[in-house]
This record gives structure tokens, sequence and C-alpha cells, in this order.
């Protein structure tokens, strides 16, 4: 068969270009409950949302360029939900004005096939951990405070080990490229959290 | 009715329960009154302190005793019973208010008149089951001369009684499974399912079968509210039709003395269903008329034929 | 999702692909179908680039059903098969440099939607490169399950329209070790389609048969 054209935008369906903006911060164990108080204060009415995550990290290596990097996700406590596969994109380098880390995101619901399927692609398993916390939304804002387990044994996740003495805390947003006013409704958000919690711009690149 | 009037609770104490529940009420009420009004002005703090416990303290103890009393009472007055024949609607004798609402009347004479009904039609029916019919007479012949009149004939049976003869039918069928639900008092709902064909939703009255619904295999059995859905009907025309036809046939398998056998005989008849994709009719030896198949099922053979292929 | 069977009609001698079309339509609404809007099957290939010189080129699949609008099927010939929603696309979009989009080979199957009873039938005309290649019929009974059980009538209808041309029960149901249960989602009548696609791809030109 001919080595048929490579295309520009074969896209039927989805949502393109969505944007994530991020903060990132963290908290000790022991003020957890202070950070989680604030935030049912600070948050939409709503009941606080717990989950426990597994998340497996794949990676597919071309013959030139990075790795291509796919976050595959399942529920622990919904067995039954989809899958949930995400793409991020590497962090837009920038305007120093801009006071939360952008990045382009792809978020695909999957069914359970999805680790034999990603296997099939060519992707590898890299590493993978399992996540326990709390959600919360404000409007578009989302905040996720969870702790990071190691998995002991790969796959089983009924062994694991925590990674740290603290809880990750993330506050997101996922707008259509260019609107960058969200940004500043995060910093208002964030500056609300103070001094219980600094969230700041992190460029992953940095700590590799 | 002179009965009801004594089912076992004792007036006096009625009263005396009611009055002691008053006193209650107020009790508590003196303590959130003085909880309310706080410390009141006294000339030193601790003078203003000492005296609002004092006085809580009586408070809280004038409602234990309240309570006390109140439970002692609610010994003295007795349950009312469980056992009356109208269950909790003989209550509705209590009602002071006759003239105006002539429920409990009403209620009386409709069961009185539902007894003699059950009773006029079981005298009929023996007298029926003696001249050969064309209509089912086979099975009441045969099965009436065995057991005579041994099953209770009224609309009454305890529920343990059901669930025992819906066990025993359910291990008849292999391919059947039912499961029974009481999602509103003591009226059962089976669910029927049959292999991997349809799912049949069956709503009892004791033993009787009201009403039933058939749907297919994949089809929701549950409302939005998480409820077995026992209205709305398959989307399916074949599966509409089946539902028509087994209304049909609880019409026809009616055995008033012998409740269990008509259950029995109309979970067999659904039971032929398990080929309804599978056997062309009888009569034209075709799968399909009209896009639908073979829905109609012979009472005695169980034989399939389409709608308008059957006599 | 009932049991679904999809086959290729052969154009009739001496008509055109939409003429035959026109004729599938005339006998389903004679039998008493009534049309109910459209529908559309597509297909796209991606092949992984970077191949190890020496393996058989590797093609992924990813389809779209108008019956399933919001969801895609992702699939290598063979399995594993995936169930995504639409975003899928936009990561087949990111991953362009791993697995390249062959344009020309994008497939699909256009036509008419018919209900009969319990029956769901879909006409299309198949086409690639905007040139008709075939028809595909699509016989769908929504009431039952097991396909075993209800394939004496599915050919006992499809007769009906189709005349001769009748399929045999679809290796998809033989094969499966699983017993002949059909499943909730749609991917065994997506995977029949798949098979009609790579059978038209393969097929030469019906010479004069652009598209309408």
């Amino acid at each position: 068969m001919e080595a048929p054209p490579v295309t520009v935008m074969p896209v039927t369906g989805g949502t393109i270009n969505m944007m994530e903006y991020l903060l990132q911060g963290s908290v000790l164990d022991q003020s957890l409950d202070s950070l989680l108080h604030r935030l049912r204060g600070l948050c939409d009415n709503m009941e606080p949302e717990s989950f426990a995550d597994h998340e497996t990290v794949y990676l597919l290596k071309g013959q030139q360029g990075n790795p291509f990097l796919l976050r595959a996700r399942r529920s622990l406590a919904h067995p039954t939900a989809p899958w949930h596969l995400r793409y991020l994109g590497q962090p837009e380098v920038g305007d120093k004005s801009r006071h939360a880390l952008v990045r382009n995101c792809v978020d695909v619901a999957a069914s359970h096939s999805l680790p034999d399927f990603l296997n099939e692609m060519g992707f590898r398993m890299d590493h993978e951990f399992v996540a326990r916390g709390h959600v919360f939304r404000k409007g578009a804002l989302k905040v996720v405070v969870s702790k990071l387990f190691r998995v002991l044994v790969p796959g089983n996740t009924e062994n694991t080990e925590p990674l740290s003495l603290s809880y990750l805390v993330e506050l997101s947003v996922l707008a259509p490229a260019g609107q960058d006013t969200v940004s500043e409704d995060m910093r208002g958000f964030a500056e609300q959290l103070k001094p219980l919690v600094h969230l700041e711009k992190i460029d992953p690149k940095r700590h590799m | 009715m002179a009965d009801v009037m004594n089912v076992g609770v004792n007036l006096e104490a009625f009263s005396q329960a009611i009055n002691a529940i008053q006193a209650l009420r107020s009790s508590v009420t003196r303590v959130f009154d003085s909880l309310k009004d706080g410390m009141k002005n006294k000339e030193t703090l601790e003078g203003r302190e000492k005296v609002f416990t004092t006085e809580f303290q009586d408070n809280l103890q004038a409602v234990n005793r309240d309570l006390n009393e109140l439970e002692r009472l609610s010994n003295l007055v007795g349950r009312p019973s469980e056992s009356h024949p109208l269950h909790n609607s003989g209550l509705l004798s209590l009602d002071p208010v006759q003239d105006k609402t002539p429920l409990y009347s009403q209620l009386l004479q409709a069961y009185k008149w539902s007894n003699k009904l059950q009773y006029h039609a079981g005298l009929a029916s023996s007298l029926l089951n003696q001249q050969s019919l064309k209509r089912s007479a086979n099975q009441m012949g045969a099965s009436a001369k065995r057991r005579p009149k041994v099953q209770p004939s009224t609309l009454v049976l305890p529920p343990q009684y059901v669930d025992d003869v819906i066990t025993r039918i359910g291990r008849m069928f292999p391919d059947m499974t039912i499961e029974l639900f009481r999602p509103n008092g003591t009226s059962a709902v089976l669910l029927v399912t049959l292999g991997k064909v349809l799912k049949a939703i069956v709503v009892m009255r004791s033993l009787f079968i009201d009403r039933t619904i058939v749907r297919a295999f994949n089809e929701n059995l549950y409302a939005e509210d998480g409820k077995l859905d026992i209205w709305s009907k398959s989307n399916h025309q074949v599966f509409q039709k089946v539902t028509d036809h087994a209304t049909t046939a609880l019409l026809h398998y009616q055995l008033p003395q012998m409740p269990d056998v008509v259950v029995r005989s109309f979970m067999t008849w659904l039971r032929s269903y398990i080929k309804l994709f599978q056997t062309p009719c009888q009569r034209c030896g075709r799968y399909l008329q009209d896009g639908l198949p073979p829905t109609w099922r012979d009472f005695r053979t169980l034989e399939a034929f389409h709608d308008s292929c059957r006599q | 999702m009932g049991v679904t069977c999809v086959c290729q009609v052969p154009v009739a001698e001496g008509k055109s692909v939409q003429q035959t079309v026109d004729m599938l339509h005339r006998k389903l609404e004679q039998l008493g179908a009534v049309k109910q809007g459209n529908f559309c099957v597509d297909c796209e290939t991606y092949h992984a680039a970077g191949n190890i010189s020496g393996q058989p080129p590797k093609f992924l699949y990813v389809m779209h059903n108008t019956e399933t609008p919001l969801s895609c099927l992702a699939l290598f010939e063979g399995g594993p098969y995936l169930t995504a929603d639409a975003n899928f696309d936009v990561l087949m979009v990111k991953l362009k440099s791993h697995f390249q989009n062959a344009k020309g080979h994008k497939v699909e199957s256009r036509g008419a939607r018919y209900q009969y009873c319990d029956f769901l039938i879909k006409v299309g005309t198949v086409t690639m490169s905007s040139s008709a290649r075939g028809i595909s019929v699509e016989v769908e009974y929504c009431a039952c399950v097991v396909p075993g059980d209800c394939w004496n009538l599915m050919k006992e209808f499809m007769h009906s329209f189709l005349g001769p041309n009748i399929p045999e029960l679809p290796s998809i149901f033989t094969t499966k070790p699983e017993g002949l249960y059909a499943p909730v989602d749609s991917t065994d009548t997506m995977i029949q389609y798949l098979e009609l696609f790579s059978k038209v791809r393969k097929q030469q030109v019906v010479p004069g048969s652009s598209v309408r």
C-alpha cells in the first residue's frame, strides 16, 4: 500500500484547543483540616466530594523528539465508571504577566479496554500512583486536594505507601485558548487561601 | 362495631397520657425560655451564675419527671390490636365525625359485599366444574377433585405462603428466574426473566395476578427514581403484542379456589416464549408476518401462531 | 442494542449505484417501512509512523456512527477495541507524529434510515475519495439480543427486500467464544462495517459512478 499523505485536520468531533490553567502548592498533613474547612466555605455549596484514583502514565517513544506522554486514570471508588485519558502539552513559554501555568489539554473518556489498547498502539507504562483526596468547585475553578501514594507492587492498588507527609493542592481551570482572564480569577482565589497554602505557577520542567 | 371500640385501648390511661404530654411540652418550653432569658440582673456575677444554674437544673429535673410519667402511662395505654380483620382500616371507626365521613360503614359494606361475592363465585365455580366446558375445563376438573377446597378462599393470604408458592414455581423452570419484591406493603411484584428473551413484571394481589407487562431482555426495568417501573410499555412492538396476549392469558387462566394453580399455569404458558424468535408459525410456516414473529401461544398446546393465524 | 447484520449489496446489472439504492428504498417503502432521517458511518485510517522495517504496517482505525454521535470506536483489526468520546479525534491530531492519517483512505457510508416494526434498516452508499464504491445495508432487529436466536427471522426479513442477496451469519457472531450475545455498545456493528469497508477499499472503482 502506498504511503498515504499526512493530513491537517481529520477531526470530526470533539473540542479542539482546550487549555489548562494551573497553580500548584502543598500543605502538610496536620494543616489539611483547616484548608478543607476554608475551601468548604469558599467554594460552591455542594457535598464535599472525595475520590480515590489510580493513575498510570504511559510513554510512546518515537524515533525522534520527545516521547509522547498520556495519563490514564480510573476511579477506585467507582469501578464501573469510564476511564479517563488525558494528554497534557508542554507548558506555554511566554509572558511573565500570566499568573498561571498554561498548557494544552485533551480529556477523553474511554472504555475499560484502554490499557490493552494503549499497549497495542505502542505505549508502555512508565509509572503509576494512587491519588486520594477531595475535589471542590467554584464556578469553573477546580480545586483538588490529594495525597499521592506509591504503588509498591505494580498493578496492585491495595498495597500502597504515602509518597510524602503532605497533600498536593492544585487549582485549575479548563478554558479555550486565549482566555487569559481566567488566570486573574485564579490569582484572586489563590490569594484567599493564603496563608494556609501558597499556590504558585510551577514549571514542571525545572524539576525534572 | 362494638368490639372495635375496645380493641384493648385503655381510655382512662389515654386521657392521662395526653395530659402528661402537655405537661412535658410545657416543662420543655420552660427550659428553653430560661435559656433564652439568660442570666438576669443580679448584684454580683457569682449570684447571677448561681441563680441561673439552679433554675436550669430545676427545669431539667421537671422535664425528666414528666418524661418518666409519660413513659409509665404509655405502658398502660396498650397497643391497638393488629389482628383486626380490616387491618389498619379498622381504626377508621375511631373517627368521631361519622356523619361527615361515613368511610367506615361504607368500608364494612364493601367488605361484606366482596365476601358474599367471593362465596357466590365459589359456589358458581363448583357448579360449573361439573359441566365440561370448553375453556380450560380439563385442568379445573382434574385438580379440583384431588384437592377440594384446601386453599383459603379469601383475598388475604399470609405473605409467607405466597413466597413459598412462588419459590416452588421458580424451581420448576430452570431457564426462568423469578424475583419477588414487595415495594408497597404486602402485595408482591414478580420480576420474571426468561432466558435472554424477555423480562416480565407480574403484579400480584396476594396470589391473584393483577397485571402483567412484558419487555425485552435488555430494556430498562426501573423508572428514573430507581423503583420498578410497572406501568410503561415496551418500546418494541413484539413485546407490546406479547403483553396483550399475556393479559388475555390472565383472564383465561381463572380458578378462584386454587390461585396457586393459576399462577403455575400462567408461568408454564409464559415459559413457552423462550423460543419466541426461533419458532416459525405453526399455521403459515413463516417467521414474520407484518414484521412480527409468532406472538400468540395456544393456551392448551402452547403452539406458536401469528396473531392473525390463530383460529 | 439489538442484533445487527451489515452486508454489501451488489449494484444491479445495468444500473448505477444511486439507481440501485433508489430501488431498495422503493422496496422498503412498499413493505411498509417508514423513513426516519439519515445516517452516516465513517472510518479514518491511521498508520503508525516509524514502523520497524520487515513488519507489516499496522493500521489504527477510528470510526464514527451517527447512531452514537458523541462517541467513537478506535480499533485495530482483530482487536483490541476502544470506545471513547469524540475528543479521541483531537488526541489523534496531537499524536500525528506517531500516527499519520491516511486521508485518501477515509471511507464512509451515508444514506437513509428506515424503521419497520422492530427492525431498523440503513441503506448507505459507500464512498471513498468522493467516488461511490458500493452499497451497504444494515439491518438491526432491536427486540432480540441473541444473534443465534433471531438469525432465521432476520434472514426471512432480508429476503423480503434483498431477494437472493442475503448474507450469511456475520462471522463476528460465529467466532465469538463467549456465547452469542450482542454487547450494549455497537462494537459488533462497527466491526462489520470495518470488514465491509476494507473489502470495498480493495475493490476496483465502478466506472461511471461518481456520487449523485
